[in-house]
């Protein structure tokens, strides 16, 4: 009964949301039959899901809550899904189960072991909260039962990718996060949606194609004959070594392949554009869990597919951080650029994935460790850096930076969270960032102590460790040992930069929000100003928010001195103050995660 | 949490107080219980400061990591920096509480000036390299809104370039920080240093760097070139107590920083005769001489003591980069009497700002009829930035050269004495005009302003004139008698090097 527990998580969200679907299309096409009788718009056609809440929806007052027979739904079968996989995360249970068999060894199999669990553990708290504050997000959203229905199917498709036991399980998931959320970006329908939906699509499958090589020569050089995950990698290393150049060549391209979900540079080109999602899709997918789908995909190649041992000191160990490197500094400095809030904060999430990436690719314990702690931080400082960018748009349809300002005294709340948010984004210590930052620092000096032995080994005697190795397979790379050395110490350096650009991108916000320029002479707007603000706002609350978007930004002077904007209400600003002070918690007291963390580790050692 | 709890609550208790004083809606419309609120609560934190250090001992707060915890500590830098602080912020404190007046939003100021304060007194008591980065970090998020105050245009640019040096000479310092956890897993602050040879054996090149890196990230609160230019720019846009205290204390943190780093974990003989020392003193000197030619050519009265500041800070520097036992008692002076000085020329600007409106040196002939106490008192602490007997700076500056030309680091113990007494040259120059237009404005002066808006006479109220006059004393009473003090700090001193 337990083992069978396994592949609920995965399955019935998945269920869950396509009898859903299907459900709404059959009342769909109820309604179509007698359409002559209903005299009905398009928004009216939910007799069965959405017409059953009376007015929900469009009709009722802000700031009343209106849980239909859809919100039930789908927060029930959410919280349920949760209870299972903290059930499985607390059971501590190492069964495995396969569903069944593609061919050979090839199976579809569910297991649950450390890194699983953290992964697990995270979406299964997120999920919930994000659905929570989704429901008051979309409220005034069209084609909502098709929105949640692909937004369950994703959590059941990401605790697949959490559950699985092995890379063909996980690739098999990893293709369907593809499918199943390429609706999500698509969801706005309107034309940069489609354009931004279509990127996506072809990046991801791209990538997927790339990632699949990776596995096919896992799966050749395997020690055992398949893929399950092995802390410590399931190559056979005896005839590994003999095709070292060859595996290396294909780790690096699904490292990359992966890498697009990760959204490494420079194949992120995707994730910046699919901030036309609405904002729960954003921050939920594209900042925890597509985004550390990829990340926890590439974790599981790297430590548990073709293992540390094999890779650590080669010339793809060096160009994989190279690219990590490159991909933090460049995605800080674009989003020190970037003036639309969201896709601000798409690019860092470009960044901070690569932190994550940085610290995988230092390939040593203390690197999986950083790299899972960020991995957990990152999510609740995104998530709630996103939501507050969300909460922003919501209440008063501001998408830009530059126009935030004085805002944060109109919505304390929600700037207070992003304040914590931004803070540990940028590493102050306190704060839960700091504490990752630190670990992956920590690995970093580590591996780069590790190079300067490792070359030190090869220089005096070429035997069986992996440089010496190198040394006979390929002339060209003989000096990667010489040129890698330095590169962990540089990537503290990066790491700093893209710490410092953070504090460019994520403060001018606060700046702008808390201390608008308003001794300026003359530049404070009449009482004739603010009263005509006054009217648009009445306008943005009661209509489409996004609408009045362009209104909003007519009446921006008044809306310096004002106070026209106020905080959500509390189904969002919950899981706001939530991440706010689990981001606190962490940074002041990280100990307990970082002993599992530590166990962790010490398995792949 | 064992050890003495006075510790944490001379930290905690102006913060609290501070963030009161935020909330507080009433306190925004009675001014009357603001300015009792006010003085009520920096007496306190004054108060609780003294007996925290009287009290000395240690406090562990909680384990950050595994191998980081937060602690604080009383030891004799502690003392000289902290009880600095708690005096210097009750004074300008005062002061701000009559000069506030004729700016806006006087609740939020005084409440981060609280805060701020709090702030400060952890930092100067961290007992180690982790707690101590934690208060610096939130030094600089806490100070920001002073900068930001007057919310023009240029005090919100001024601020946001003030947060960016800050945060960016944060995250060198921090590259340091990471490289020593790499070597040692303590970062207690212990005299003397922790730091051995055989440790850094095979990562000498990487510790150098490393060092550079703390050098300029932790010398960038110190106005240090190359990344001093926030300084100028932040400062005068602050409300004059702002600025006298960003001015006066908050860029001591980076000479604080710098001798813990140096003086208590690496060790002075690991830097000694590298090429860090040798950069530590080329930059010094340099901004020495460079801050002093730019206040010479600034006409803006706060911002030519802006670039005062950076000059005369890297006074202090440079006595700590001789690594020196005489040079370095002359810098932890120089910690003090500077700060006194450089918090009364503040608050004499400010004082004139709030009286005449001027903010230009040659706006301000006559000046002496307008304020004669607050001038007189202007002239004595300028004297002794500049450091003529019997005033303070003198002492420090004796103590700096002495130590310079006994350090044995070559050529550089003749070039250090010689630029600061080009410096001293141009201090006069950049300071002296003032009281000289000021007393004695010459016969074709054009006295039409001061008489028409019936200037003359009219000091400031004495809450403004008192704190500058005490310090200008205590100017004069540390140059006269400097015995006591100064054997105080060669016994620190002493334990270092």
């Amino acid at each position: 009964m337990n083992r069978m527990l396994l592949c609920v998580p995965a399955l019935l969200p998945l269920i869950g949301g396509m009898v859903l679907l299907l459900a709404h299309q059959a009342g769909r096409n109820k309604v179509k039959s007698g359409r002559n009788e209903v005299r009905s718009g398009r928004n009216e056609v939910k007799p069965e899901w959405n017409g059953g809440q009376t007015g929900g929806g469009q009709g009722d007052v802000a700031g009343k809550l209106h849980f239909g027979r859809l919100e039930w739904y789908i927060l029930g079968l959410t919280v349920v899904n949760s209870l299972v996989l903290a059930a499985l995360i607390w059971g501590q249970s190492t069964d495995s189960l396969v569903l069944f068999r593609l061919y050979g060894d090839m199976t579809v199999m569910f297991r649950l072991d450390g890194m699983g669990r953290i992964f697990a553990g995270l979406i299964a708290f997120l999920w919930p909260l994000a659905v929570l504050y989704s429901f008051e997000y979309m409220r005034h959203e069209e084609r909502k039962v098709d929105f949640f229905a692909f937004y369950l199917m994703t959590y059941g498709v990401t605790a697949g990718i959490a559950l699985s036991g092995n890379l063909i399980t996980l690739y098999l998931f990893y293709e369907m996060l593809t499918l199943v959320t390429f609706p999500l970006v698509l969801h706005p329908m309107t034309r940069e949606a489609r354009r931004a939906s279509r990127k996506y699509l072809y990046y991801s499958i791209g990538g997927a194609a790339f990632a699949f090589l990776g596995l096919v020569f896992v799966l050749k050089f395997s020690a055992a004959g398949n893929t399950n995950f092995l802390p410590g990698g399931v190559l056979n290393l005896a005839a590994a070594g003999e095709k070292k150049n060859v595996l290396l060549a294909a780790y690096l391209l699904s490292f990359f392949g992966f890498g697009v979900k990760a959204a490494l540079f420079p194949l992120h080109g995707w994730l910046p554009k699919a901030t036309v999602a609405p904002t729960p899709v954003t921050a939920l997918l594209h900042a925890v869990a597509v985004v550390k789908s990829g990340a926890f995909a590439i974790l599981r190649l790297t430590y548990f597919g073709f293992g540390i041992e094999f890779l650590r000191g080669t010339w793809a160990h060096g160009f994989v951080m190279a690219a990590a490197m490159i991909s933090i500094a460049f995605g800080s400095t674009m989003a020190a650029k970037e003036a639309h809030w969201k896709r601000r904060l798409a690019y860092s999430t470009v960044s901070n994935l690569s932190y994550i990436l940085l610290a995988a690719t230092m390939m040593s314990p203390l690197g999986l460790v950083a790299a899972l702690s960020h991995m957990v931080f990152h999510a609740f400082m995104k998530i709630c850096s996103f939501f507050c960018a969300g909460a922003v748009m919501h209440q008063t349809g501001k998408t830009h930076v530059y126009e935030l300002d004085g805002l944060g005294r109109q919505m304390p709340v929600t700037f207070g969270c992003l304040t914590i948010a931004s803070l540990s984004l940028i590493g102050i210590p306190l704060f839960a960032g700091f504490i990752s930052k630190w670990n992956i620092a920590r690995a970093a000096f580590d591996c780069g102590a590790m190079f300067a032995g490792e070359a030190g080994a090869a220089g005096g005697n070429v035997g069986g460790n992996a440089l010496g190795g190198l040394t006979a397979a390929g002339g060209g790379w003989t000096t990667a040992g010489s040129w890698t050395g330095f590169l962990p110490y540089l990537a503290v350096g990066v790491l700093l930069y893209s710490a410092f650009m953070t504090a460019i991108y994520m403060l001018t916000v606060l700046v702008r929000a808390y201390a608008p320029v308003t001794g300026g002479a003359g530049s404070v707007a009449g009482a004739g100003v603010a009263g005509g603000a006054g009217s648009v706002t009445g306008a943005g609350v009661a209509g489409g928010v996004r609408s009045v978007a362009g209104a909003g930004t007519a009446g921006d002077a008044g809306s310096r001195m004002g106070k026209e904007w106020s905080d959500p209400n509390w189904l969002m600003l919950a899981p706001l103050v939530i991440f706010a002070v689990i981001i606190i918690i962490f940074g002041v007291h990280s100990q307990p995660l970082m002993e599992i963390l530590y166990e962790i580790g010490g398995a792949v050692a | 949490m064992n050890g003495n709890i006075m510790l944490i609550i001379q930290v905690l208790v102006p913060i609290v107080l501070g963030i009161l004083v935020l909330m507080n809606r009433q306190l925004r419309e009675n001014r009357k219980l603001l300015s009792l609120t006010v003085t009520g609560a920096l007496a306190v934190s004054l108060i609780l400061a003294v007996a925290a250090l009287a009290g000395g001992g240690s406090l562990t707060l909680w384990q950050l990591t595994d191998t980081v915890s937060l602690a604080l500590h009383v030891d004799g830098i502690t003392a000289l920096f902290a009880g600095l602080t708690a005096v210097v912020w009750f004074l300008v404190g005062i002061y701000a509480l009559v000069y506030m007046t004729h700016e806006e939003h006087e609740t939020s100021f005084f409440g981060w000036y609280l805060i701020v304060l709090g702030v400060l007194m952890g930092l100067d008591a961290a007992a180690n390299l982790i707690t101590f980065y934690v208060f610096y970090e939130l030094m600089t998020l806490t100070s920001l809104p002073l900068v930001l105050h007057e919310r023009t245009k240029g005090a919100v640019q001024a601020g946001v370039k003030y947060l960016f040096y800050s945060v960016a000479g944060a995250f060198l310092a921090l590259f340091g920080i990471f490289f020593l956890t790499t070597v040692t897993d303590d970062l207690t602050f212990v005299a003397g240093g922790i730091l051995t040879a055989d440790r850094l054996a095979g990562k000498e090149g990487l510790f150098l760097t490393a060092m550079v890196c703390m050098l300029i990230g932790f010398g960038t609160k110190a106005g240090m070139f190359p990344l001093h230019g926030w300084l100028p720019t932040a400062h005068p846009v602050a409300p004059a107590p702002a600025s006298a205290v960003l001015s006066g204390v908050i860029t001591k943190a980076g000479v604080l920083a710098l001798i813990r780093v140096v003086f208590y974990i690496v060790g002075p003989d690991m830097i000694r005769g590298t090429w860090v020392q040798t950069v530590w003193m080329l930059l010094s000197l340099m901004t020495v001489f460079m801050g002093s030619m730019l206040a010479y050519k600034e006409p803006v009265l706060k911002k030519r003591l802006a670039y005062s500041t950076v000059s005369q800070v890297s006074y202090i520097l440079f006595g700590l980069s001789v690594l020196e036992p005489t040079a370095f008692v002359g810098a932890l002076s120089h910690v003090v009497f500077h700060s006194l000085i450089k918090n009364a020329l503040f608050m004499t600007a400010g004082a004139v700002i709030f009286r005449t409106g001027w903010t230009r040196v040659e706006q301000m002939g006559g000046l002496g009829k307008v304020m004669p106490k607050t001038m007189l008192c202007y002239t004595a602490v300028s004297l002794g930035l500049i450091g003529i007997p019997p005033f303070s700076g003198f002492i420090s500056k004796w103590y700096l050269a002495q130590g310079a030309l006994s350090s044995g680091t070559g050529a550089w113990g003749y070039i250090g004495p010689v630029v600061l007494l080009v410096s001293a040259l141009l201090t006069a120059g950049y300071l002296l005009p003032l009281t000289i237009q000021g007393f004695f404005p010459g016969a074709e002066f054009d006295w039409s302003e001061i008489e028409t808006r019936k200037l003359a006479g009219k000091e400031p109220a004495w809450q403004m004139v008192l704190p500058i006059a005490l310090m200008a004393l205590a100017t004069l009473i540390l140059g006269c008698f400097p015995v006591p003090f100064m054997s105080a700090l060669e016994q620190i001193a002493a334990s270092v090097l």
